[in-house]
């Protein structure tokens, strides 16, 4: 194939610094999918996991497949070619299973992309011989009538069942026989939905099944896989730098989060395995940037230590570490010292709400004037911009709480002297997270609330900063897919077939269809946002963490 | 500061790396090794390299570079260390 005729032909070679090729004869064979282009998949660190973890197996091998790019998807489809993995080039009905990471609800339009380009049929009862796997869901009912088998959890606490399954049994029906029979693996086909009172519940078929679903985790982060010979791509890609994890889960309690819950429970990686993990990833990669990964850095009990142990081993090695979620007053205090010695220090503050007031009502605890009373520290730390998250639309919001964000931007950039970059986003309630029941704000609210901070942004001169709103459109259809049911299926499917695609992507993006879809499927997609819809129901326990 | 002229051939795969994912393999490739490469001063260090010609993407042939170094290194060394950090289907020649 001459891959010089696509564009960014990088996307499809296959051949990166610890990518593993294997020979499939007599192996299990895994394809795992990031529904979205490359340099998206590649920055996902679950993915990375996966890959490393089933290549262990000396008796499976397992490649990787991303959603191609239109012009690629435009010659497979004219030339009927197969879409393929990237190591061998093998056609994706080929494997054993295909594995989906499906953790944003707005990639289902392109799973259901890759299964046509693979030629694998959408309804599972016509599929042959392949299992259509998916993981990475808070919610898995909206696809569900589309997959064989969903892994509720973390991959690697079930790894070796996984393997065992594949090994003992031949055939579909028999592997999904015994997935289902196993915690953290659910079938959908073994269960159906019952509406009544109080929502829609889910009934096994039979009672052996596992039944309530749980979620799955590794109890302990020192010893469980992680992916040292670091797969090193030879392009750029969204996140060009490689993540070393030191915690999971987070020990905070916002009421919007999600994050809190799907990594529940908090645990910690010990310092000694952390610099470990830093240094053989930097010997096998030669990464330039790497990064110390944890939803909430600054509340790791050795944070000191693994910041002093990092600076001393790649002081002279020009290496960036970035250190994302730490606390600003952690920032202008404690470790201070130790982060100007880093040298290269990234300021991202998730701020949320820009009033006292209503960072209480959300449960949001973090030090803003810390910040304004740092600025000489602050300053001092070559900071080149500061990247700002807000959201609007929460419960208990007022007026005064939207326009202070305008007003929190300007503080912000006259204090630091540096541009900011703020992500303004429509608040949505999440399953799982302490606001799941509570109502979205209504489109004409929000579209208004959006005016009042552009209005009080005003004058403030453009150069100074940056924004971007997220599409009221797309909040809306992500609160719906994270929220629906079954049912919900089909209007995915219309969508899919009138050409939505990547509807992550604002180009890319079309409510026209999704309107339409519903619309022909006879589905107010407004009864998932105004209040909790009687379908809703997570029809698993996150582990105690609602 | 110690220089080395070197020629790069690019073939098979590799022809569809552009002159910016080379400088990123490269870089990568040199920090695998134990090599006194000179860098980049400033807020982002870079290895420091320089292209004599490019090759459009897809096209297979000879990039003409220089590298730079703290210490003498001769070729033959650069080749022992780089090389093996070097994907299938980019080789040095001096
Ligand atoms: S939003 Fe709050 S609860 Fe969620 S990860 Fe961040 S600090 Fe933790």
């Amino acid at each position: 194939m001459d891959w010089a005729q696509f564009q960014k032909p990088q996307r499809y070679i296959g051949n990166e610094w610890n990518a593993v090729s294997k020979p499939h004869d007599g192996r299990l064979k895994i394809c795992l999918c990031f529904p979205d282009l490359y340099e998206v998949g590649m920055s996902n660190l679950g993915l990375r996991i996966i890959y490393g973890l089933i290549n262990e197996y000396e008796s499976a091998v397992c490649e990787r497949v991303f959603l191609p790019a239109p012009d690629l998807a435009g010659y497979l489809t004219q030339t009927g070619t197969k879409l393929f993995s990237l190591e061998s080039k093998a056609a994706l009905d080929t494997f054993d299973v295909v594995g989906f990471h499906l953790g944003c609800e707005l990639n289902f339009t392109n799973f259901l992309a890759v299964l046509e380009l693979a030629g694998i049929p959408f309804e599972p009862s016509r599929r042959r011989d392949i299992i259509v796997m998916a993981g990475g869901l808070v919610n898995p009912e909206p696809i569900a009538p589309f997959v064989d088998v969903f892994f509720l959890g973390e991959f690697e606490a079930k790894a070796e069942e996984f393997m065992e399954v594949l090994k003992r049994y031949k055939g579909r029906e028999a592997r999904l026989e015994a997935f289902a029979h196993i915690e953290g693996f659910y079938v959908p086909a073994y269960y159906e939905v019952a509406t009544g009172e109080g929502g829609a519940r889910l009934v096994p078929k039979t009672p052996s099944v596992q039944f309530p679903l749980k979620k799955v985790h590794v109890k302990d982060l020192n010893t469980s896989y992680y992916p040292t010979r670091w797969l090193t791509p030879y392009t750029q890609i969204v996140h060009d730098r490689a993540p070393i994890e030191i915690a999971r889960g987070c020990p905070h309690h916002c009421y919007f989060c999600q994050a809190r819950c799907v990594y529940f429970p908090y645990r910690e990686k010990k310092t000694e395995y952390v610099l470990t993990q830093m240094e053989e990833i930097y010997a096998s990669s030669g990464y330039e940037n790497l990064s110390l990964l944890a939803l909430s850095a600054s509340h790791h009990s050795q944070i000191e230590e693994i910041i002093d142990g990092a600076g001393k081993l790649f002081k002279e090695k020009r290496v960036g570490i970035a250190l994302p979620s730490l606390r600003v007053d952690d920032i202008v205090g404690r470790l201070y010292p130790r982060l100007a010695a880093l040298k290269k220090v990234s300021l991202t503050l998730a701020v949320e709400a820009a009033t006292v007031e209503l960072r209480e009502k959300i449960n949001k605890h973090i030090d803003v004037d810390a910040v304004f009373e740092a600025r000489d520290v602050l300053r001092s730390l070559r900071l080149r911009t500061i990247k700002l998250y807000f959201m609007f639309g929460l419960p208990g919001e007022t007026d005064e709480d939207v326009v202070a964000i305008a007003q929190m931007i300007r503080s912000f950039q006259r204090a630091l002297g540096v541009k900011v970059n703020a992500s303004i986003n429509i608040f949505i309630p999440k399953p799982f997270s302490r606001f799941q029941d509570v109502a979205m704000d209504s489109p004409e609210n929000l579209r208004r609330k959006r005016q009042l901070i552009q209005k009080e942004l005003g004058s403030f001169p453009l150069r100074r900063y940056h924004i971007s709103f997220s599409t009221q459109e797309r909040s809306f259809l992500e609160a719906v897919l994270s929220r629906a049911g079954r049912e919900i299926a089909p209007v995915i499917f219309r969508a899919f077939v009138a050409g939505a695609r990547s509807d992550s992507c604002e180009e890319t993006f079309r409510w026209d269809i999704w309107e339409e879809a519903f619309r022909d499927e006879k589905i107010d997609f407004r009864q998932y946002t105004t209040s909790v819809h009687p379908r809703f129901n997570p029809h698993y326990t996150a582990g105690g963490a609602v | 500061m110690n220089t080395l002229k070197v020629t790069i051939q690019k073939s098979g795969l590799m022809r569809y790396y552009s002159q910016l994912d080379l400088v990123r393999i490269l870089e990568r490739a040199a920090r695998r090794t134990d090599l006194p490469f000179a860098f980049t001063q400033g807020f982002t260090p870079r290895l420091k390299i320089s292209f004599h010609n490019g090759l459009k993407l897809g096209v297979e042939g000879d990039i003409l570079a220089t590298f730079y170094f703290h210490e003498e290194t001769s070729f033959v060394r650069l080749e022992e260390n780089l090389l093996p950090q070097l994907p299938h289907g980019l080789i040095l020649k001096p």
